[in-house]
């Protein structure tokens, strides 16, 4: 890949190029990861939340509210150089920032997941058990596939918070875009500028993230409007 | 202890100064948009979308490396850091006032233009006051978000709350503890924030609760 990058724009812009996009593909991946872990774990506490147990409630809600409130910054450093030091052992600094990222992921998964449960309109439920159905068939026939409207459009523009947050894992050695922005900034290529390097990466970040949150905008505009969907979104 | 203290005042004004800066500066985007301003608008859009669609991480090193090295300045670090986070935070408040501004009824204004306010007197006391009232909660938990993001600037070297941790750590290698305090120390001041912001809700918008 490297070859064609610099072909194209010549030899010291070609090669950073060319790295900066190997990186990129790390950002993605651990993109991914976060998503679907905190996805999985999101969907558990999600659960939690709207059932009639008042103990998983409470949980589930101290929860959410512990990993909203503590900085994914902190997160990163208790998992990256935190916990390692207690537990006198190197962790990698993938597992690291895919578990700060994956917490991080889950709690706002939750709380939007939850969210749309809750934004839909009471009467349902009330319609479903009138009509003899015990809440686990009223929740996955008649409640979720309402509730999935209203956590679409949330769930994509979270993505874009996510894809942001990874840029924080290079403080514990994640190798993404950041540490070779910070690289080729503190030691810069001979023949390059090196302030392009930062608008290069706002380039590379904006684009990977502008297409999720106007996607996440159409969605709400398509989706949210049928129930007057409750606007409040994270972050 | 006393560097962790200093370093939360030091965090604390930041955010406060990004808080007000930025909001000032989203007032002026926000107006551009709602009142299709040519040029000003479009501008609005785009360096609202750019910025909320880049890390803060990467703003801040633009901010604080990228620019001085383009124009050829030296600010102390701080005035870097705090003017990455206004324009951070600048962006994010636009949006949500931009979403209030559009939500005022519409016979709120058929109303004023009914007594014959003129369009910027129409703005500023009937629009503008209704629309930061809709949104002020939205607006207190996007500052309480940012807040808990702003620990980014230490990598600066700027002398914040995260800065001081890590000065620390370095020295005892007890970052468990280290991190774990200063965990703490963030979501105490993010509650703080909280308790402060609801207290000027209800202080700013008494006549919202009369309604």
């Amino acid at each position: 890949m490297t070859d064609a990058f610099v072909s194209i724009l010549g030899k010291p812009y070609g090669i950073v190029l060319a790295q900066l996009l190997t990186a990129t593909q790390y950002t993605i991946y651990l993109t991914l990861i976060a998503f679907l872990g905190g996805g999985l774990i999101g969907a558990v506490v999600a659960t939690a939340k709207i059932t009639t147990s008042r103990t998983a409630r409470t949980l589930a809600s101290g929860y959410i509210w512990l990993f909203q409130s503590v900085p994914l910054l902190m997160l990163l450093f208790l998992l990256g150089l935190g916990v390692p030091r207690l537990i006198g052992m190197n962790i990698n600094s993938w597992l690291a920032a895919s578990v700060a990222l994956t917490l991080y992921a889950s709690a706002y998964l939750s709380e939007v997941w939850a969210g749309a449960v809750n934004g839909v309109a009471k009467g349902q439920w009330e319609a479903g058990f009138a009509l003899g159905l015990r809440f686990r068939p009223v929740l996955w026939t008649i409640i979720a596939p309402q509730a999935l409207r209203l956590a679409i459009a949330p769930t994509v523009g979270f993505m874009v918070q996510i894809i942001k947050g990874t840029s924080l894992a290079y403080i514990i050695g994640f190798h993404d875009l950041m540490t070779i922005g910070r690289r080729w900034a503190n030691a810069p290529v001979p023949g390059t500028e090196p302030f392009v390097i930062f608008p290069l990466m706002a380039l590379i970040y904006f684009c990977l993230c502008f297409p999720l949150s106007k996607l996440s905008r159409r969605l709400e505009r398509r989706l949210g409007a049928v129930h007057g969907a409750d606007k409040t979104a994270a972050g | 202890m006393l560097r962790l203290i200093e370093g939360a005042g030091f965090s604390i004004a930041l955010a406060t100064i990004g808080g007000i800066i930025g909001f000032i500066l989203a007032v002026g985007l926000a107006s551009a948009r709602y009142f299709a301003v040519p040029v000003a608008a479009q501008v609005a859009v785009v360096y609202v979308e750019f910025v909320r669609n880049t890390p803060l991480i990467v703003q801040l090193f633009f901010v604080a490396f990228g620019l001085p090295m383009l124009l050829g300045y030296a600010w102390p670090f701080w005035a870097h850091a705090a003017l990455a986070l206004t324009l951070n935070f600048s962006a994010y408040f636009a949006e949500i006032l931009r979403a209030g501004l559009f939500s005022i009824a519409k016979g709120q204004i058929e109303g004023a233009r009914a007594l014959g306010l003129p369009t910027l007197l129409l703005y500023r006391k009937v629009i503008f006051p209704q629309a930061v009232a809709a949104v002020f909660p939205s607006l207190n938990s996007q500052f309480i978000f940012l807040f808990l993001t702003t620990g980014i600037v230490a990598e600066i070297g700027v002398p914040d709350l995260t800065n001081a941790g890590l000065y620390i750590d370095s020295r005892t290698f007890r970052s468990f503890e280290v991190f774990t305090v200063l965990t703490i120390m963030y979501v105490v001041i993010a509650v703080g924030f909280k308790v402060v912001l609801s207290l000027l809700q209800r202080r700013l918008f008494a006549w919202q609760a009369s309604r």
